[in-house]
């Protein structure tokens, strides 16, 4: 079973999975405006927190994403 | 809307559909009525009521009793007024003395067969065999009682509720008529010819042998005791009634509670419920017991650790004892760092109130509900695509549908009033589609015409909702004229090319969902052609790791044929638990204040800041999988949970398990001392249905009023405690009725808007949205157009669930309901339901079976990446070799064990429908279970050791 960190890391990852129709750039918009509105200020924090100190699994829409935060 | 049933008289046989209006004459009173209609009914809408046994008005006349019998100026004899209907210019005489004789003839044969101990008889007083002797003026009986007869007939007890008693039996086969017509099961006959005629359940079986439900449509529709409740047999004829709401399933049904002081006698369903029109099912009709089983908590309770025994404390102690946790919490760990789970089966004013206490004296968004594990993906996916976060339609509207669909729900077990409609539209000729890994009952309906089963394998729905698509795309079967005028065209566009990729193709499918390409493709042009098709979807389409995605894909096949916005069509979510669509409504999620408000939105927010007088926070709050991860990290340290068990309905147990005991205050609300309250420190006693006001909001998004017909047994209703609550945490809500409350949220909530107390007396029940627009509430929603403008097509691309099966774990597990129980058990648990249904069960195809040495009854170890659970195994073929299924109603079964930390990309909603396991032949009990029953008697000792304190000693 995953850790706090690993689920984060899996359900952003997840977002910009389903959402791959129009390039990674576009999903990395709307993975960020979903996080934007659905995930708390605290899950926001850890995962921009885990991308600054190396982000390893974590996709490249997910990254772009991230930095969009 | 028509009205099917007078709530308050029986005009003997059905409403008729018609707008023809028919002249004719009753003893000398011109009336109108609509075509189709009988002289009974005729005569009785107008206050001339005709003698009849055989006829009441939920049922279609038969015509067996001649009680009936009128006179028709020009025709011969003297036809049943029940079964004849009304012709222009007719001329009816109901009273002479011809017909008197014949009517007391009638009455005399029966009587003479009946036992003639009225006044020891349980339906003295509400016997229409007994009223008609009257009416009719039967005074002697010529024939005697020393002929043949059946006085000394066996009663069968066997069902738990009612008692068949053949002596008082008059053969008038409405019961017969009730369990074909109503609950459409068709479990009873009439066997034998005349004298020898009788009643048969099953094949000559005790009712509880037979294919019985035991919804109780026989057993009201009986004129006589034959069928009666137990309840009433055992304590006489109910004094008063009120009307409520029952407290079960999302079907929302309207009982009239039937009462002897503050006691339940019995729960009879309401005629007048719009969401019911007078039918039950075994749960809100008869298993209501629990409310007052000896388990109920009756006092607040508080503890320092869970490791002690509780301490029962006054109201005022206990609030104060958590308010001062939560304080210090907060002062320790920061004003995030607790939150609540309000309830899906308490009121509306209940929900609106405990989010409004996180909001408002807890400072932050960590608000959330059990919609989040059921149909949150629901929420997502219908905002997304048609603008509104529910169901489209009422459920009358199906009875107008050419082509149902069911997906991923199981309507006769989990919602089984609604399912009773589904079939009785099912035997008049609509065809159906179900999409669904199991063989579900509503496929064996009698006298089903058309049917495909699309038996897809757990995981695979988009790649089949794609497939259909795909078919209705290429085969050129969109309603162009409703996509032109109705949807946004740029997402239509790129929807309608990314669909017809062959990659969505039923041909490409077929290897990932297991069916074949000819059945979709037959499926699809069946919904598409059908002129009206509606589509019904419950859990087994949201708990999935694609399920926000599913459902716009089922958004999308609607918008694509133009099935939206009339009666006979829609997207229809079923929903779960009482109050799944209202919990949602009013404001429980972490992102959304009440009416799907977004927490981000200023002018929002500015809304309830003035009206609360509190700042709120514009940043979402914790889902619950977030409080348990973060519970588990060690930031998250308070929760307060209203009326859920999340300790056996969550997935994962263990990691749940692990966050329940990283809380330093966890504050239970509960009838029972539920899984959850195992590892509280503040127990506050909640109020069942039946002891307080409210409202509750149906799957049709029908507002229907909850009425208190009994005191709260520990002093105070569930708003009542979250006030007490709040005030001690230093914000106080002044609230004298939950109707100020719901003022309050009228004044707050754009859908409600128009929604009232006063509003819902006159109506009996309002669908939101209720406002200006729509003073009356909207039955059918998008009629002219979306919330959100255009209909909106989403690309809805299938990615695999992670869960796959392997050789380590070569089987899918996937979970469901079943009738008799309810969810987590813990109200039918209490209730004699536990006759059908005391255990949770593996169903393994005879194939899996075979290869693993695996017999009925066996013990079997289940093991998937979360953990391990034992169950008894059945061999079924109701699911395809590969796949396993069990129900969740048991705490000790573990089903929850097994589950993982999958969910819903959008929602977090977990993915309870597929996990991949192996099942192996065991001799014990997992680990887990061990510990659990250890755990559950040390729980249950920490209760019955509890003590009494003063605030002094504390
Ligand atoms: S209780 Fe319902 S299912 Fe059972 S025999 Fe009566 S009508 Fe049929
Ligand atoms: S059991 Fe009741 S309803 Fe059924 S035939 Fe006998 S009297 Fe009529
Ligand atoms: S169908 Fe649902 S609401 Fe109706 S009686 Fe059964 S459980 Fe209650
Ligand atoms: S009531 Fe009409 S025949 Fe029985």
């Amino acid at each position: 079973m995953r850790s706090a960190q690993e689920q984060l890391i899996h359900m952003v990852n997840q977002i910009g999975e389903n959402n791959q129709q129009g390039g990674i750039e576009s999903a990395a918009t709307f993975t960020s405006e979903h996080m934007k509105k659905f995930w708390a200020r605290s899950m926001k924090e850890d995962i921009i927190n885990y991308l600054k100190s190396g982000g390893h699994g974590l996709s490249e829409t997910s990254i772009a994403a991230i930095k969009k935060l | 809307m028509l009205e099917y049933y007078n709530p308050s008289k029986d005009l003997g046989t059905p409403a008729i559909l018609s707008e023809i209006l028919i002249n004719i004459e009753i003893d000398g009173k011109s009336i109108s009525v609509a075509e189709g209609t009988s002289v009974m009914r005729a005569a009785s809408l107008h206050d001339i009521n005709i003698p009849k046994l055989c006829a009441t008005d939920s049922l279609e006349p038969f015509g067996s009793c001649r009680l009936c019998a009128v006179q028709i100026e020009g025709r011969r004899g003297y036809p049943a007024s029940c079964t004849t209907p009304v012709a222009e210019g007719m001329k009816i005489t109901t009273e002479t003395e011809k017909l008197a004789k014949l009517r007391r003839n009638v009455m005399e044969l029966y009587i003479s067969d009946h036992p003639l101990d009225c006044l020891t008889c349980p339906a003295n007083g509400d016997c229409e065999l007994q009223d008609m002797a009257g009416a009719v003026g039967l005074r002697e009986v010529r024939y005697g009682f020393s002929g043949a007869n059946h006085l000394d007939v066996e009663k069968d007890h066997s069902n738990p509720y009612f008692s068949f008693d053949p002596s008082k039996c008059i053969v008038c086969s409405r019961c017969v008529r009730a369990c074909e017509e109503v609950q459409g099961t068709y479990a009873l006959t009439i066997d034998g010819r005349g004298f020898d005629s009788k009643v048969v359940a099953g094949t000559d079986q005790d009712f509880i042998d037979s294919d019985c439900v035991s919804c109780g449509a026989c057993v009201q529709a009986c004129p006589t005791s034959t069928l009666m409740e137990k309840s009433v047999i055992d304590q006489g004829q109910p004094e008063h009634s009120i009307v409520t709401t029952c407290a079960y399933c999302g079907v929302g049904c309207s009982f009239e509670a039937q009462m002897k002081g503050d006691q339940v006698i019995r729960m009879v369903p309401y005629k007048g419920g719009a969401a019911n029109q007078g039918h039950s099912c075994v749960k809100g009709r008869f298993a209501f017991g629990y409310a007052t089983h000896k388990d109920r908590i009756k006092e607040p309770m508080i503890r320092d650790s869970i490791d002690q025994p509780w301490r029962v404390v006054s109201w005022d102690e206990a609030f104060t004892f958590a308010a001062a946790k939560i304080h210090k919490i907060q002062a320790k760990h920061g004003r995030e760092s607790v939150g609540g789970i309000t309830s899906s089966r308490c009121t509306n004013e209940e929900t609106y109130l405990v989010q409004k206490l996180i909001r408002s004296a807890f400072g932050n968004n960590n608000t959330d509900t059990c919609a989040r594990v059921c149909h949150s993906p629901t929420g997502f996916g219908l905002k997304t695509t048609l603008g509104e976060s529910a169901g489209t339609q009422t459920f009358e509207s199906i009875r107008k549908t050419d082509c149902i669909v069911v997906i991923g729900a199981n309507p006769t077990d989990a919602h089984p009033v609604f399912g009773s409609l589904m079939r009785r539209r099912l035997r008049e000729g609509a065809s159906l589609i179900v999409l669904d890994p199991r063989d579900i009952d509503l496929l064996a309906t009698p006298h089903l015409k058309r049917a495909i089963h699309l038996q897809l394998r757990p995981g695979t729905n988009v790649a089949i909702v794609n497939a259909l698509a795909h078919v209705i795309v290429t085969e050129n079967l969109l309603d162009e004229d409703f996509i032109a005028k109705r949807c946004a065209t740029a997402a239509f566009e790129s929807w309608k090319a990314f669909i017809s990729l062959d990659k969505n193709s039923p041909e490409s499918t077929e290897s990932i969902t297991g069916v074949p390409a000819q059945k979709v493709k037959d499926a699809a042009r069946l919904y598409a052609n059908a002129g009206n098709g509606a589509i019904f979807y419950g859990l087994g389409v949201t708990e999935h790791s694609q399920g926000s995605t599913m459902v716009m894909g089922i958004a999308n096949l609607a918008l694509a044929t133009g099935n939206l916005g009339r009666e006979g069509v829609g997207v229809n979510p079923l929903r779960g638990q009482n109050n799944v669509q209202g919990s949602c409504d009013m404001g429980s999620f972490p992102h959304e204040l009440p009416g799907y408000q977004h927490v981000g939105i200023k002018a929002v927010r500015d809304k309830f800041e003035a009206a609360w007088k509190v700042k709120i926070d514009h940043e979402p709050g914790l889902r619950i999988p977030n409080m348990f991860d973060a519970a588990i990290n060690g930031t998250f340290k308070g929760l307060y949970v209203q009326g859920e068990d999340i300790a056996q309905s969550d997935p994962n147990t263990q990691h749940v398990e692990r966050a329940l005991r990283a809380l330093d205050c966890l504050i239970v609300q509960d009838i029972f001392l539920n899984e959850t309250a195992k590892f509280a420190h503040v127990l506050l006693p909640g109020a069942t249905f039946l002891e307080k006001d409210g409202t509750f909001t149906n799957a049709e998004r029908r507002i229907n009023r909850v009425r208190k017909v009994m005191p709260p047994l520990a002093g105070l209703a569930d708003w009542e405690v979250t006030m007490g609550l709040s005030k001690a945490l230093g914000y106080e809500m002044n609230y004298d009725h939950p109707s100020e409350i719901m003022d309050e949220i009228a004044q707050l909530t754009p859908s409600f808007s128009g929604v009232s107390y006063e509003k819902l007396e006159q109506l009996g029940s309002i669908q939101w949205p209720c406002n200006d627009e729509h003073p009356l509430g909207t039955p059918t929603m998008h009629v002219t157009d979306f919330p959100i403008g255009k209909g909106n097509f989403a690309v809805t691309e299938f990615i695999p669930t992670l869960e796959r099966s392997s050789r380590r774990l070569p089987l899918l597990l996937t979970t469901g309901r079943i009738l008799s129980q309810y969810n987590v058990g813990a109200q039918t648990r209490r209730t004699p339901n536990m006759t059908w249904h005391d255990e949770d069960i593996l169903e393994v195809h005879p194939h899996d079976a075979q290869e693993r040495g695996i017999n009925d009854g066996d013990w079997l170890g289940i093991t998937s990446r979360a953990g391990h659970t034992v169950l008894r195994a059945k061999i079924s073929e109701r699911m395809q070799p590969g796949v396993v299924y069990t129900t969740f109603h048991h705490p000790g079964s573990g089903a929850n064990v097994i589950t993982t930390d999958n969910s819903d990309w959008a929602t977090n909603c977990p993915e309870y429908k597929v996990t991949a396991v192996q099942v192996e032949k065991v001799t014990q009990p997992s680990r887990w279970q061990q510990e659990f029953q250890a755990s559950d008697k040390r729980q249950k000792g920490f209760l019955n050791k509890r003590t009494r304190h003063t605030a002094d000693n504390l």
